[in-house]
């Protein structure tokens, strides 16, 4: 299993040795935020954008990563210039700091991370220049660090997702976006099940009992691994029970489309047995088609139209999330 | 984390178990259309066979909830103290495991007069609660484990008064004093020592256990690289275990961490 490295998703039982360090991520206050969905086109960049202009504007101080190792482009989103430094320099150890990469957007308390453009490797970062990656990012001093990751179902983007203290998720309701989203989240939720596993040495279990028959949802799959060994089946329950996606819709064109967040959380809830937070609907709207065209955020170009107000909308809920959550929690 | 088939009706319905009729018929039709046939909210999240299920458990959400006299029976079904009942097909067997012993509660309460004329009531039967896995991971992390200690040797059970029987002749039924590894540490060595002290030759432990003898061998030399992936060589520990009377997760867990720290050299294989 050389191939799934653990990140840092949840913390090593205490009577077992330390795998990495804890310590500096208890330190932190910050937040990560990462937008996937796993469709491409379905407004993660423009949605990552718009909710670090929101963020910042109440003072938060925020710093956008563009994590779309292949194909950023959150720079134009925000209508600045290709950036002389970029993810690359990082990744590449052209600078020792992520702080070093970090370019002024014009918007006060909003930074840039800008992804890497032109080389090819960086797309495909090995092992540990995730893990620096990732680890830079945690130790941001920023209040909000928002991850734009891209589309698909690559390890890379799920880790990414994982380790976020919000994971969203964004769906279109459309029956494709819809079903890479489902694609997407159910990934992320196997290999979340995969690196509990590793990490509390219950990978040779999990892998027995799942080749002992086919599950249709975790839930069974659960059953079958608690009969097993009750208390690895608690423990991983209780580790799973962290895993809670927080979902956004955007484009809704009807009002069938802004039930559609409810109607997602309570299917998954019933389905998967797991929770989802609902943080909000962004109504389909052209003028954000327009501010794209213009290189300007929508925020900046028309924070008056409702799509725009959506996103003061979810960023109540996540900053609601992060008053009522424990601190590492999430992790 | 419910199965749709352990969900209470309510549950499927998402009411509160209060709810009167009008907001049952209401949630009915609010959930038939969120996530019935064709629904965008359920596609590719189920298989058609569950997205079947949800939807038979919607309709009978909708005949039970909404007929006062089946309402009221499965009311007094979910009003059991016990949440599940054995014998619900493969729940059952899950009970056991966890140390709860369900009593078998077969509803003894008298039954509503109405429901006396029993060709009058035209419902089916208000389905039985099903276990749930969920309450029980609860209840299990309440209640002390009720599992066996995970390695029970046969001297501790059997009085020490059982000793001295000349070795030569039959089978020992006290077998030797049973070398445990320090801190579980199942090597191949280790589980070699266990083998002989249950006085177990190689071909013996090969027939009982379906594992050919190059394997033993193989395992307790420890020549991992002739050895076969993980996810075989697990299932030969188990059996290897389960004959030698071993824990055998802690000893296919053990051992692969070996194996798995043996052939990479930074010792990583657990990562």
């Amino acid at each position: 299993m050389a191939d799934a490295p653990i990140l840092k998703l949840v913390r090593p039982l205490p009577e077992e040795p330390v795998r990495r360090p804890p310590a500096a991520a208890r330190r932190r206050s910050r937040r990560v935020i990462s937008i996937g969905g796993g469709k491409g086109g379905i407004g993660k960049s423009l949605i990552s954008a718009n909710l670090a202009i929101e963020l910042a504007r109440r003072g938060k101080r925020v710093v956008l990563v563009d994590a779309d190792l292949g194909g950023a482009n959150l720079h134009t989103t925000l209508g600045i210039d290709v950036p002389r430094r970029t993810l690359s320099d990082f990744i590449e150890r052209k600078v020792a700091r992520i702080e070093d990469v970090v370019t002024p957007t014009g918007i006060e308390n909003l930074g840039l991370v800008s992804g890497a453009l032109d080389h090819l490797d960086a797309a495909n970062p090995r092992y540990a220049q995730k893990m620096r990656l990732l680890r830079h990012v945690q130790q941001m001093d920023v209040d909000y660090a928002i991850l734009d990751l891209g589309a698909g179902t690559h390890a890379n983007v799920l880790d990414f997702f994982l380790v976020s203290d919000h994971g969203l998720l964004v769906l279109v309701p459309e029956p494709t976006a819809v079903e890479n989203a489902y694609r997407f989240v159910k990934a992320a939720f196997w290999r979340r099940m995969r690196n509990v596993a590793q990490v509390y040495g219950y990978d040779p279990l999990l892998r027995s009992v799942m080749e002992s028959g086919t599950f249709r949802s975790p839930v069974e799959l659960m059953a079958t691994f608690a009969e097993r060994d009750p208390e690895a089946g608690r423990n991983l329950a209780r580790q799973l029970a962290a895993f809670r996606p927080r979902l956004v819709v955007n484009q809704a064109r009807t009002p069938q489309d802004a039930d559609m967040g409810q109607a997602v959380v309570a299917a998954w809830r019933k389905y998967f047995g797991l929770e989802m937070d609902f943080l909000g609907t962004i109504a389909y709207d052209d003028e954000m088609w327009r501010a794209v065209r213009t290189r300007r955020p929508l925020l900046v170009e028309r924070p008056d139209v409702p799509s725009a107000r959506a996103f003061g909308g979810i960023a109540d809920a996540l900053l609601a999330l992060d008053t009522a959550a424990r601190p590492g929690v999430a992790g | 984390m419910k199965r749709l088939s352990d969900q209470t009706l309510y549950e499927i319905l998402e009411v509160p178990q209060d709810a009167d009729a009008p907001a049952i018929a209401a949630a009915y039709e609010r959930v038939r259309s969120l996530y019935g046939p064709g629904s965008l909210a359920t596609y590719t999240l189920m298989t058609p066979e569950e997205a079947a299920l949800l939807t038979s458990r919607i309709d009978e959400a909708k005949q039970t909830l909404l007929d006062a006299e089946a309402r009221a029976r499965y009311d007094a079904s979910l009003a059991q103290p016990a949440h599940g009942r054995p014998g619900a097909g493969e729940n059952g067997a899950a009970a056991a495991p966890f140390g709860i012993a369900s009593p078998p509660v077969i509803p003894a309460a008298p039954r509503p007069a109405a429901e006396a004329e029993a060709g009058a009531v035209p419902e089916p039967p208000a389905p039985a609660p099903t276990l749930r896995p969920a309450d029980l991971l609860q209840a299990a992390a309440l209640a002390p484990p009720a599992q066996p200690p995970p390695i029970r040797l046969e001297r501790e059970i059997v009085p020490v008064a059982a000793t001295p029987v000349p070795p030569a002749s039959v089978p020992p039924p006290a077998p030797p004093e049973i070398p445990m590894p320090e801190g579980a540490l199942w090597s191949g060595e280790a589980l070699r020592r266990v083998r002989e002290a249950r006085g177990l030759t190689v071909q013996q432990i090969a027939e009982r256990t379906k594992v050919t003898r190059h394997h033993v061998e193989n395992i307790e030399g420890e020549r991992f690289s002739a050895l076969p992936a993980p996810v075989y060589l697990r299932g030969i520990l188990l059996s290897l275990a389960r004959e030698l009377r071993l824990d055998g997760q802690k000893v296919a867990r053990a051992y692969l961490e070996r194996a798995a720290g043996a052939d990479g050299p930074g010792g990583s294989g657990s990562r």
